[in-house]
């Protein structure tokens, strides 16, 4: 018997969780855009539109990290635009192979993480202040880099080789985009690295209480570092699949993506303030504000309006985590929804 | 009885005939049928909201669909995302202000695969990509008439040794960099005295571009001429020279903006002539060449399409702007004429 009362209250933690929440959203996004528009059910075009969100996806994974130690990066979107520039230079200009010009340009990325995390963890310098100065000096790297080489950047390079394209547009299985495969194998990556291994008890461990991590013999500042390495390592991958998929390299590839990369993270349950977080909440998070974006295009919204439900969601969610994490919110709710109920006995009572 | 047969088969035979002719007469597709997706380059700038009006008045005029949407924030991946969308959606045809030269294509090439119909306005794609270019003039046209629009103003003595500089959006767009190339070329045959003091970018940001206006006239104090081919750099720019009490006598101001947004600089004497071409009219030709092809018409270099309210256009080869070995069935469509705009004509425009 009280076995099976544990198994409900799982059951029931399990279905009030906020992963379950982001589910159930993506479904009904699923069933009122299809019903807009019914091509919106094809399998294959919701596989397809994945394409258009995976760099969101790819970055937000690693960002979560950054975020549970209680920093943040808003440099993410420079550094995918300086690594699609140094796999284009490297390939064209120096005439080196083409998988071996992405990694260095994924080489680059780590350098720029390190940069980032050095400034915030060993000079303790405000993270929101480094990275958004970095992202200046990234984005102003990549533009000079171009000149230097005298590729204008207005045209960008272009031209990839079929196998570096294929990259993105290819299919190893046939009928299923490449990028679901990407994205099955960083999350699988990221979901060990945070849940089963030591380092991401550590990074846990950091953004709770950073003074008892240090007190367990914790190197937080290598551990906070580390977490800016990872999304510089994947802002560059991001970088190479993005000029895979627009089969050219710019500077000014994902500039915009920083603000969609920290609101799939938020939005995915991990706490702004640090200490906790979830990879799986993020990767549904993504797939909310991805298709969110495909089906309002599909309803024929046009994209500058596509952002108002995302702020939406975005503020209705930190409000929920607000309402349940909080405990004075928590006692203010308990006191509104109390009062009434006590009147009424009251005034049974009397009765 | 055999009569009474005889009198249906007939009847029902002239039917046939009359409903097949009926269909064959409008080539299988009705007006209403057809969508035209209109992507600008970015959405919320005077020109293309300007394009759009164009658009949409030739779309209601001849009773197709013409749907606008575009990036918020000028990003490749969004346009890409767009014609996605678009493709998923099944529309018929697009017309697009390409934010590259060659960052679209995979997408543009997905969409002619399917079907669609591509042309492009303002800002062209590889003709491989595309049917047709509505191209408000050659980099020769426009960098010329840039350059001949100081050089009016000028006094001799000026013209013979003038120091400039150039103020427009970014070195990562195509248009106004070709421009701006051409300009060179032209001002080092005819002017060879100049000095070019400058290159400034103003990011299509109203507000970037008035600081930088400003900090141009504080740090070039000796400079004669500011050629500003960009619809934001230019009244920035104007803005500029106005708190700083300059005059169309003290320093020479001119480049490419909508009237509407110019108008009040001719009139307080800060400039003394800009230029411009119709872009209404460019984006009505952009959207109706895109549905003109999209009903079935076929076209070859050197024939005249007409538009109904606009006139005749002729398609001109793809070596006008440059281009080698482009597909033969492929063309460009120059827009009739620009404008310069003086304190004479600048009311006539209403855009």
């Amino acid at each position: 018997m009280s076995n099976l009362n544990i198994n409900m209250k799982n059951l029931r933690r399990a279905l009030l969780s906020w992963d379950t929440f982001l589910l159930v959203i993506i479904l009904l996004e699923v069933l009122i855009f299809g019903l807009i528009n019914p091509k919106f059910w094809r399998i294959g075009l919701l596989l397809n539109s994945i394409d258009d969100f995976l760099i969101i996806g790819v970055v937000a994974l690693s960002m979560t990290f950054v975020i549970i130690t209680g920093g943040i990066d808003i440099s993410a979107g420079s550094m995918i635009g300086l690594s699609s520039v140094v796999t284009g230079l490297l390939w064209q200009v120096y005439g080196m192979n083409i998988w071996l010009a992405a990694f260095f340009a994924i080489l680059s990325g780590i350098l720029c993480g390190m940069l980032n995390g050095f400034l915030v963890s060993y000079l303790d310098i405000q993270a929101m202040v480094v990275t958004l100065g970095t992202s200046f000096l990234f984005s102003g790297i990549a533009l000079v880099l171009m000149r230097f080489a005298g590729v204008s950047a207005y045209e960008g390079i272009s031209g990839f080789p079929q196998s570096f394209k294929s990259l993105m547009s290819g299919h190893i299985i046939p009928g299923l985009p490449n990028s679901i495969f990407i994205l099955i194998i960083l999350v699988l990556i990221s979901l060990v690295l945070l849940s089963k291994s030591k380092y991401g008890r550590y990074v846990i461990l950091t953004g709770i209480n950073q003074n008892a991590a240090i007190y367990s013999g914790i190197n937080t500042r290598i551990i906070k570092m580390s977490a800016y390495m990872l999304v510089g390592m994947s802002s560059a991958f991001s970088g190479i699949l993005l000029s895979s998929y627009l089969n050219s390299s710019r500077s000014d590839f994902g500039a915009e993506t920083t603000l969609s990369i920290i609101t799939a993270v938020v939005l995915g349950g991990t706490l702004i303030t640090g200490g906790k977080g979830s990879v799986i909440g993020t990767l549904l998070a993504t797939f909310v504000l991805g298709f969110m974006k495909f089906g309002l295009q599909m309803a024929r919204v046009p994209t500058q309006y596509t952002n108002i439900p995302t702020g939406v969601l975005l503020i209705i969610a930190s409000l929920i985590g607000a309402l349940s994490g909080n405990s004075y919110f928590r006692s203010r709710l308990k006191l509104v929804f109390n009062r009434p109920k006590k009147s009424v006995n009251n005034f049974e009572k009397k009765l | 009885m055999k009569k009474s047969i005889l009198f249906v088969l007939v009847v029902s035979l002239v039917f046939s005939v009359a409903v097949f002719a009926n269909g064959a007469g409008d080539s299988g597709k009705d007006a209403a049928d057809i969508e035209v997706v209109f992507i600008p380059k970015l959405t919320g700038n005077m020109f293309f909201e300007s394009a759009n009006v164009g658009a949409q008045d030739i779309a209601a005029k001849v009773g197709f669909t013409c749907t606008y949407d575009g990036s918020p924030n000028a990003s490749v991946a969004d346009q890409v995302q767009i014609i996605n969308s678009a493709v998923a959606r099944g529309v018929d045809a697009i017309s697009i202000s390409s934010l590259t030269p060659d960052g679209l294509n995979d997408a543009l090439k997905k969409a002619q695969d399917n079907g669609i119909k591509v042309v492009t306005w303002d800002s062209d794609v590889d003709p491989m990509y595309r049917e047709l270019y509505v191209n408000q003039g050659t980099p020769e046209i426009l960098g010329k008439l840039l350059v001949d629009m100081a050089a009016d103003q000028m006094t001799d003595s000026q013209k013979a040794s003038a120091k400039f500089a150039f103020f427009y959006s970014s070195p990562t767009v195509t248009d106004q960099n070709a421009w701006v190339e051409y300009a060179k070329v032209y001002i080092g045959e005819n002017y060879p005295g100049w000095e070019l003091l400058t290159t400034e970018y103003g990011e299509q940001d109203a507000q970037k571009s008035f600081q930088i206006g400003q900090s141009i006239l504080d740090t070039y104090s000796d400079l004669d001429a500011i050629l500003c081919p960009d619809s934001t750099a230019l009244p920035g720019m104007a803005e500029a020279a106005r708190r700083a009490n300059l005059t169309k006598d003290d320093i020479i101001i001119t480049g490419f903006a909508t009237p509407s947004s110019m108008r009040e600089y001719l009139k307080d004497n800060t400039i003394e002539a800009f230029g411009l071409w119709d872009c209404g009219l460019q984006g009505a030709m952009g959207a109706y060449l895109a549905y003109w092809l999209a009903l079935g018409n076929t076209f070859s270099v050197g024939d005249s399409i007409d538009i109904p309210g606009i006139g005749s256009v002729k398609v001109e080869s793809n070596d006008i702007q440059g281009y080698k070995n482009a597909p033969k069935d492929t063309g460009i469509v120059l827009l009739p004429e620009r404008v310069v705009f003086t304190t004479a004509n600048v009311d006539d425009y209403n855009f």
